[in-house]
């Protein structure tokens, strides 16, 4: 497999896809996961990538639990996390899960590439 | 002759004997009057109760025993009338002993008479019942005091009902609750206390039977007052039965509980209508969830299909630029109402952190500048340096876009001011437009939900913005007001505490999913 730079860990399949679609535009190796369970899974695997965009609310395993898992895991604690939630207080979340930043839906394409940038160089 | 003086020897001794006897039984006193009524015997007894000795007694008038009452209204003589016409008369009251006190005597007083019926005396034979009066008069005042207790109780009805149910006893507590008085009431069948179905139920005659089978019967229901209203009643009826059985009536004790009643049923409603408006908050919260996924996937779509055409059609460019300015202007709806929602609810939380309020509006206003330069405002900001406070940060900014919004909408192709200052204790942010300003007759109530001071024909939106923008401040503990200026345009003042006492809660939450 090749070199990835975005997992997008998101349920809701417009959402995901859009999100794929805008990163590919801009030249980014990204792919996507429907729930946290899925995207240890993929993480566990391989590759890794540069920055994981995380969703909160998903079935399955959700963006909190997602979270605690990857910290306890060493290979993956390391890994950027930059949460995408609709939750108005999603700065407070993103607090409290100890993340890297967050983006608030409805998505802002300029943020999305921005924040990306920042994490994939 | 030697056998009548052995005789009349024998009946000297009996007559010794019984004046002995006589003379030193204790418990009554025993005296003899003459037919003036003066002492002429004295005993033992007689001086215990009296206290006289023989000596200092014996010829005195009886009259030496009564109270100057007594005396006064003819009392000895009387007695001594009524015996000598009747051959015995009784009489219970107070008699005074040597040294003044009184004692409570029971006396019988006999004429005597010899052979030929002429009177030779009295036999004045007294007890003393002191004691046994005081305790009569101790149960007699105990049952005057509980008599006048339940008499004088306002807060229950305590009465009494014959066998047949009719009332033969009322106290204020009955008068209080059901309005009668005790002459109008009294005599009248308890089932004038009841609902007319209640009473053709067979409610009265069913609570009397249990009472009188199990001793006691309880109830809460309506009753029904003098004037007719309602109230709720808990009813005790007890059966009071005598020593031997009989039913002499029953005592019925009835509380007006109507306000704990009414409270209760509050209680009810206020759980529904929290269950209710839990509920709502739910469905909002889901609801807002729902609207925005969608929304997010549409958006992200359209702004990259954007940038791809951008280049190549210009007018294509132009239509998805509208339709994203839509997609952010329903976004920003779901966002007002959701929080309309939570304020209604009284759940707008602050999230206060320290921040500079400077920097904050100096980023807020660069990230509206897209919409300022849509609607032709240029943007002129005097903002002091580094006023620094204690707020909910999301929530500020969303009071400086607020007033902003509404400054592009109304002063549309004019400039816009922002003003910040502080004295150190508040921060101050004016925004000034240059439109047509707020008419007097608006200024008092574009705060208030719904209203706004344009038709809807001319500007959109729902005219909540101002409402949460004030709702926001308010639990900062800040104030916000609106006037015209002198010249032209309209000016907002938000005033913030620079630590401020917050209206709403502000304990630091962890967020929902932690919960």
């Amino acid at each position: 497999m090749g070199k990835l730079q975005v997992l997008v860990v998101e349920d809701d399949v417009e959402i995901r896809e859009a999100m794929l679609d805008v990163l590919a535009d801009h030249g980014y190796a990204a792919a996507g996961a429907v729930n946290g369970r899925d995207a240890l899974e993929k993480l566990e695997k391989g590759p890794v990538p540069s920055l994981i965009l995380l969703d909160l609310m998903m079935p399955v395993m959700d963006g909190r639990a997602f979270r605690e898992e990857q910290l306890r895991m060493p290979s993956l604690a390391q890994i950027p996390v930059v949460v995408v939630s609709a939750y108005h207080d999603v700065a407070e979340h993103s607090k409290v899960l100890n993340v890297e930043a967050h983006l608030k839906k409805p998505i802002i394409m300029d943020e999305l590439l921005q924040v990306t940038r920042r994490y994939c160089c | 002759m030697i056998e009548h003086e052995t005789s009349a020897e024998r009946l000297r001794q009996s007559d010794e004997r019984f004046r002995f006897m006589v003379e030193n039984i204790k418990d009554y006193a025993i005296i003899m009057l003459d037919p003036s009524g003066n002492v002429s015997s004295w005993n033992e007894g007689a001086q215990r109760i009296k206290q006289y000795q023989a000596g200092e007694i014996i010829g005195q008038h009886m009259s030496a025993f009564y109270s100057a009452e007594d005396l006064a209204g003819g009392k000895p003589a009387r007695l001594l009338r009524e015996a000598m016409a009747a051959g015995r008369v009784e009489d219970e009251g107070w008699r005074i002993r040597k040294d003044g006190t009184r004692f409570w005597a029971d006396v019988i007083l006999t004429a005597l008479r010899d052979g030929s019926g002429s009177l030779i005396g009295f036999a004045k034979v007294t007890r003393d019942l002191t004691e046994r009066r005081a305790s009569e008069e101790a149960t007699r005042l105990s049952e005057e005091r509980i008599r006048l207790m339940i008499q004088a109780v306002k807060d229950h009805a305590i009465f009494m009902l014959d066998p047949e149910g009719n009332v033969a006893s009322w106290n204020e507590g009955a008068q209080h609750i059901k309005q009668y008085r005790a002459e109008e009431i009294i005599g009248q069948h308890f089932s004038r206390f009841y609902p007319e179905q209640d009473v053709l139920a067979g409610k009265c005659e069913r609570g009397l039977e249990v009472a009188a089978r199990d001793g006691r019967f309880e109830d809460e229901g309506w009753r029904v007052r003098k004037d007719g209203t309602l109230f709720w009643a808990n009813v005790v009826i007890t059966v009071i039965r005598n020593p031997e059985g009989a039913l002499l009536g029953y005592a019925k004790v009835t509380r007006d509980l109507t306000e704990r009643r009414l409270l209760e049923d509050e209680k009810v409603r206020l759980a529904q209508a929290q269950e209710a408006i839990r509920l709502r908050d739910e469905f909002l919260s889901i609801a807002s969830h729902e609207l925005k996924t969608p929304l997010t996937a549409m958006q992200l779509q359209l702004q990259s299909l954007l940038e791809r055409v951008k280049a190549v059609d210009g007018h294509v460019a132009s239509r998805l630029g509208r339709a994203i300015r839509s997609g952010a202007r329903l976004a920003d709806l779901i966002e007002t109402l959701l929080d309309v929602s939570r304020i209604a609810t009284g759940r707008l939380e602050l999230s206060p952190t320290k921040f500079d309020l400077s920097e904050a509006i100096g980023e807020a206003v660069e990230r509206m500048s897209g919409s300022a330069a849509q609607a032709g405002c240029p943007i002129d900001t005097r903002i002091q340096p580094g006023v620094t406070g204690i707020w909910d940060r999301v929530r500020i900014e969303q009071v400086l876009a607020n007033l902003l919004s509404n400054a592009f909408r109304y002063g549309a192709g004019m400039p816009v001011t922002i003003i910040l200052k502080s004295d150190g204790a508040k921060a101050q942010l004016e925004v000034f437009d240059e439109g047509p300003g707020i008419p007097e007759t608006d200024l008092s109530r574009i705060f208030e939900r719904f209203e706004r001071a344009s038709s809807t024909r001319n500007y959109g939106g729902m005219g909540l913005g101002l409402y949460v923008t004030r709702q926001i401040v308010d639990a900062h503990g800040g104030s916000v007001s609106a006037r015209n200026r002198k010249d032209r345009g309209a000016a907002f003042t938000v005033v913030l505490p620079l630590a401020p006492e917050p209206v709403a809660r502000v304990e630091p939450k962890p967020p929902k999913e932690l919960r």
